[in-house]
């Protein structure tokens, strides 16, 4: 048991400094030390009492000082430094820290020219090869997904096609959108396997909309050659903020626009207007992405399409999967079988 | 040696931090099952900085694969038994550790989010925001009780003297 203060001799009562009669014993390395007398303030230089010395703790200063004599002020100094750094934080941002747009500009790449809008850039390298050479052993180990819907069938006798007289499909999207973006994964890939795509771009969906930065392909400016069907891109807006919406990219045509009226809406979707919107020959109609973008957040481009021949990847279960869905499509809707030859990439 | 024993908290520190508690709750609970449903059903505007559906699904929305709503939930969920009113009265040491602990560790992550949300997704949830302004009034309800109980409490069993009664005895002149 610790005891607040102790006098000389038996006397075991506590002995304030200052009390009369009070003696502290002398120390014996300074026996020119004398104490001062009874009642009478301790002078400078004089040594405090031995008994003061033993019960009383050092002198505070600072913090300590602060803590004695405000005991819940002191207390709340670790909420008052969070908040002093949250708004650190917010004056840095108000005072220019936001983030840069990203680049705007005409690109080169794989030695052809590739038309961008702002907020769009080259294919990083290897991306496209990745997404055309998944192997048929991953595909197959992927199967299609059941979670989500797959394009609809509209039983519909007239097929869409091209003025070549192939089967056609249209994806309309706009890159501002997260489910645009996260949806042309899998129509490169599925398209891939019919036929060849050139002039891709790279781009991303809106900053600002939800699943944000989602990273993708942009079909403006790109071109599908293919033996056997026609591939048609309508991408109404950039990513890039105008107003309360974003710049205008491409118009859809009048036929396009008919499209959309008679199948943009119930029963092929709950949201009707929405994009992605996706015609399989007339066929099929797909509306939204077959899968969440929330797999690709955070992923460069390099990184989702090396993870596409991985099948315990889920961001491969996801994109494979909903291409392997959109290939039954095609194949159901036109009777052309996929090239086996560009499904494994050779 | 005897074990020291803590003074009842006061009143209004069970009746603040179990309300703050049980908000942090239901804030949380909400964006967690938005989070699992249809995170962009959030009732929040989405103009201008204000955005939560643009923060709640963003790629910083997850940790190691763990969805941050979800980590919030599991933290009030904590809070809120280590707030009840049963684990104040309980004389257990470690509850007020685990309860200074935990409110310092969402206090911690609420300035990391707000970072995050500043500056690497640009937009802000005002969800989040309500979740982390109840973090930091936990927080300080928290320290604030230690420092009440602390200069209120009863010596206890050891006979150790307070900071009253030292103080007095060193300052006399």
């Amino acid at each position: 048991m610790a005891k607040a203060s102790s006098g000389s001799g038996s006397d075991k009562r506590p002995v304030r400094p200052n009390q009369a009669g009070a003696s502290a014993p002398q120390d014996p390395k300074n026996r020119s030390s004398q104490p001062r007398p009874a009642g009478q303030p301790r002078q400078a230089g004089q040594p405090r009492p031995a008994a003061a010395r033993r019960t009383a703790p050092p002198p505070a200063t600072g913090f300590t000082a602060f803590r004695r004599e405000h005991p819940m002020m002191a207390a709340l100094v670790p909420v008052a430094l969070v908040i002093v750094a949250l708004v650190a934080l917010v004056v840095v941002k108000a005072t220019g820290g936001s983030s840069a747009a990203p680049p705007a500009s005409k690109v080169e790449a794989g030695g052809a020219s590739v038309s961008t809008t702002a907020g769009t850039s080259a294919l990083p390298a290897g991306v496209l090869s990745d997404v055309t050479s998944v192997s048929p052993a991953t595909l197959a180990a992927i199967g299609e997904p059941s979670a989500t819907v797959a394009p609809s069938s509209t039983g519909a006798k007239t097929s869409l096609t091209a003025s070549d007289g192939k089967p056609e499909i249209l994806f309309i999207g706009a890159e501002y959108c997260p489910f645009c973006a996260a949806e042309r994964w899998s129509v490169v890939e599925a398209l891939s396997r019919f036929g060849t795509f050139s002039g891709l771009s790279a781009t991303h969906s809106s900053t600002s909309d939800v699943y944000p930065d989602t990273q993708t392909f942009s079909f403006y400016g790109a071109t599908y050659s293919s033996a056997s069907l026609d591939f048609t891109s309508v991408e109404l807006e950039t990513n890039q903020a105008s107003g309360d919406s974003y710049t205008t990219l491409q118009t859809p045509t009048a036929a396009q626009q008919a499209l959309l009226s008679k199948y943009d809406k119930a029963p092929y979707t709950d949201q009707p207007g929405s994009i992605p919107f996706l015609d399989i020959d007339n066929k099929y109609i797909g509306v939204g992405s077959g899968f969440t973008p929330q797999v690709l957040q955070g992923l460069s481009m390099t990184q989702i399409a090396a993870q596409l021949n991985n099948p315990n990847s889920a961001v491969a279960t996801a994109i494979d999967g909903e291409a392997n869905r959109l290939v039954t499509a095609i194949t159901a809707a036109t009777g052309i079988q996929p090239d086996a030859a560009t499904a494994q990439g050779s | 040696m005897a074990t020291a024993r803590r003074a009842a908290p006061p009143h209004w520190v069970t009746t603040a931090t179990l309300g703050l508690s049980l908000l942090a709750l239901g804030l949380t609970a909400y964006l967690t099952i938005t989070h699992y449903t249809d995170p962009t059903a959030l009732a929040c505007p989405d103009t201008g900085i204000v955005n939560c559906t643009a923060v709640t699904t963003s790629a910083w929305s997850v940790i190691l694969g763990v969805p941050v709503a979800l980590i919030g939930l599991l933290w009030a969920v904590s809070m809120t038994a280590l707030d009840s009113p049963w684990a104040w009265r309980s004389s257990a040491r470690w509850l007020d550790t685990a309860r200074l602990a935990l409110s310092g560790a969402g206090a911690a992550m609420v300035c990391y989010l707000v970072y995050v949300e500043l500056f690497r997704v640009d937009a802000i949830c005002l969800w989040c925001t309500a979740v982390h302004v109840t973090t930091i009034a936990l927080f300080g309800v928290i320290l604030a009780a230690r420092a009440s109980m602390a200069s209120g409490a009863p010596t206890g069993t050891t006979g150790r003297h307070g900071a009253r009664g030292r103080r007095a005895t060193s300052l006399a002149p």
